[in-house]
């Protein structure tokens, strides 16, 4: 498809532990396209951060392919190009920022390293410290130490900035950071992408923000996309089991609050020993033969654009059909 | 109305001459859930700290602070006793979960030997088969098996060190647990795993509990009451469902309406700019006045204090009650806006 800004193709990332192999990517395929604002959620553990990395070129993948507009990116050549087209902000900006490094520098390193004209310097870094509402006379100068949570985050968004990719990962940008600052931040990247059409990739663990800010949603578990859809049609009307117990998990900040509910039950399994069959089986109380034997690809479910990788969905299978 | 679990008055904390908790005044019922919301350095941690007196050596504490317990007439003046009298309240009466689990376990030690410390705090004389058995039924209450005691810390996941928090706080079956940001470091699912037992718990047990967090939704879904502290004070107090419905100060108000939620409106709102000011040192009048959309002339001048702002509820806002929030003519100093 032409629209896509990165398409991940059969993706797999794995590494060795002391347990064996872990898969923490295992067969995933997704497209992000241009200027959209795509959200990847799931709990702690299911490969969201390592996808993530996977796709800026920071891990290897094991298999699959990661096509950066329709080109497969693929040996060293390719992660500068890539550098420069995708950037990515962590969830810490106290320990991503260099301590020794002025603001002025810590934004100016990614111009260096992808060698442009020092002269260029100094007006570059200055827009983009003004893009993130930081005014240049006051915090060009300062350390680290010298900045607030907020600010920190800001400086570490102008530094992924500078080089104007055209998509920004956003992994877990705001949860450190306090409920009114959160709400700042979340808005510096909002302007941005609707003023440069960048398009952002968040990757959460809070539902009600994937909601809020997100075109599209692809929710993991395990290694795999197990529901993907617009934001409204995943978390209003899931069609993956996984994902309904994810959308009653989430408290809500409302009179009444949630009430009484039926919730998953043990933890995510270890992705050294993923269960066979459906991954998800051995924490669905609702489960049938054949979940624990056929591993469901995704399939077409609930609004056109929707898929859930649950036999539920399946005619062959699904005890409803 | 009965007699309260807990009364806190006019409760102080200062570093030097700065107040980081500057005049909270609290009740607790017994077997009620309050809430106790704010962002960081607001002073919610320390005033938890302040009512267990373990606050670091720093920071002074002035103020009362008296439990009520069931089947006992004589009331405890927490504010009076030593540190050797807090011992006996300490994990028998109140208990604290700390947020961040993972350091407040101790790391060389099995879960089971915290657990034999705790009981025989509040029974000396067990042997270690009664030791053992409560142990076993306290891990039990929160959901895990017993072999969990055998494991030390770093081989129990976060869910399930928060579990064991709340099994050692319960083991001397207090009146009280005070339970700071409990689930923050935890998934969604675990978090609501960790709710619905402190939920449970509460139900069969019949405890009072104090729980501190940031975040508004596992307040709204815990708790019976809610306060929401800003630069050392209560700024608005009352019923859960009151408050959400119809907040009474606008640092409430701006907060609820920031917070993203499920089945509200989609897209961020406004964010409240600016942040709030360094622990100790608010601005002259309101505290809230450099950051409030609705701030006028008086908020420079005086300091509100909290005041009745509908049933059961008080709000410290010069305005409070608001019959309705006004659209337009938002102060300058808003309009000019921040940076965080």
């Amino acid at each position: 498809m032409t629209d896509a800004l990165v398409a991940v193709r059969d993706l797999a990332v794995t590494f060795r532990v002391d347990r064996g192999t872990a898969r923490a990517v295992d067969g995933v395929s997704f497209e992000w396209r241009k200027g959209e604002v795509l959200g990847v959620v799931g709990e702690s553990g299911c490969g969201k951060s390592t996808l993530a990395r996977a796709m800026l070129d920071i891990v290897k993948p094991a298999a699959g392919q990661i096509l950066l507009d329709g080109s497969a990116q693929n040996g060293k050549a390719s992660h500068a190009e890539i550098s420069r087209r995708l950037q990515m902000i962590f969830q810490d900006p106290y320990q991503t920022l260099n301590p020794r490094m002025r603001v002025r520098a810590i934004v100016a390193e990614p111009l260096k390293v992808q060698g442009i004209s020092k002269s260029e310097h100094p007006d570059r870094v200055r827009r983009a410290l003004e893009d993130v509402g930081l005014d240049p006379e006051r915090f060009s100068e300062r350390y680290p130490h010298q900045l607030s949570g907020g600010q920190r985050q800001r400086v570490a968004i102008a530094a992924a900035l500078v080089l104007e990719p055209d998509g920004l990962v956003c992994d877990e940008p705001v949860s450190m950071l306090d409920v009114s600052v959160q709400a700042q931040i979340l808005r510096v990247l909002t302007d941005l992408q609707k003023q440069r059409e960048l398009a952002l990739l968040f990757i959460t663990h809070d539902l009600s923000l994937a909601w809020t800010l997100c075109d599209r949603i692809c929710v993991m578990y395990l290694g795999r996309i197990v529901e993907q859809g617009t934001a409204t049609d995943v978390i209003e009307r899931p069609q993956h089991p996984y994902t309904q117990a994810l959308v009653t998990a989430v408290p809500v900040a409302r009179a009444g609050g949630g009430g009484r509910r039926e919730l998953l039950t043990g933890e995510l399994p270890d992705a050294t020993a993923i269960p066979s069959g459906c991954r998800f089986h051995p924490r669905w109380p609702r489960r049938f033969e054949p979940c624990d034997r056929v591993d469901p690809p995704l399939l077409a479910a609930g609004a056109p654009d929707q898929l859930a990788a649950c036999l539920l969905h399946d005619p062959e299978y699904s005890p409803g059909a | 109305m009965a007699t309260p679990l807990l009364q806190v008055s006019d409760l102080h904390v200062s570093a030097g001459d700065k107040y980081i908790v500057d005049g909270v005044d609290l009740e607790l019922q017994h077997g009620e859930a309050l809430g106790l919301a704010g962002e960081s350095g607001c002073g919610k941690t320390t005033t938890a700290l302040a009512l267990m007196k373990l606050l670091p050596g720093a920071l002074s504490q002035t103020g009362t602070m008296t439990l009520n317990l069931k089947g006992s007439d004589e009331p405890i003046n927490l504010e009076r006793r030593t540190e050797t009298g807090m011992r006996y309240v300490r994990w028998r009466h109140i208990s604290l979960v700390f947020q961040g689990a993972m350091n407040a376990l101790d790391p060389v030690q099995r879960a089971e030997v915290q657990f034999d410390e705790a009981i025989r705090l509040h029974s000396p004389k067990a042997d270690s088969a009664e030791v053992n058995a409560r142990t076993e039924e306290l891990l039990s209450t929160v959901g895990l098996s017993k072999n969990v005691g055998r494991r030390y810390a770093h081989q129990l996941s976060g869910g399930q060190r928060q579990r064991v928090m709340i099994a050692l706080a319960l083991a001397c079956n207090p009146s009280l647990v005070i339970a700071d940001e409990p689930t923050t470091a935890l998934d969604v699912v675990m978090q609501a795993q960790v709710l619905q037992l402190l939920e449970r718990l509460r139900e069969r047990l019949g405890l009072a509990l104090i729980l501190i967090t940031h975040d508004l939704g596992v307040l709204a879904e815990t708790c019976d009451r809610i306060a929401v502290m800003y630069a050392g004070r209560i700024v608005e107090i009352g019923p859960v469902d009151t408050v959400f419905a119809n907040p009474q100060h606008p640092y409430t108000k701006r907060l609820l309406e920031t917070m993203p939620s499920i089945g509200a409106k989609r897209g961020l709102a406004d964010p409240i700019p600016g942040g709030p000011p360094d622990p100790g040192e608010p601005p002259p009048g309101c505290r809230f006045r450099p950051r409030c959309p609705y701030a006028q002339e008086i908020c420079e001048r005086d300091d509100p204090a909290l005041r009745e702002a509908g049933p059961a509820q008080a709000a410290a806002c010069h305005f409070a009650p608001w019959d309705e929030w006004p659209e337009e003519g938002l102060s300058a100093a808003w309009k000019a806006g921040a940076t965080g």
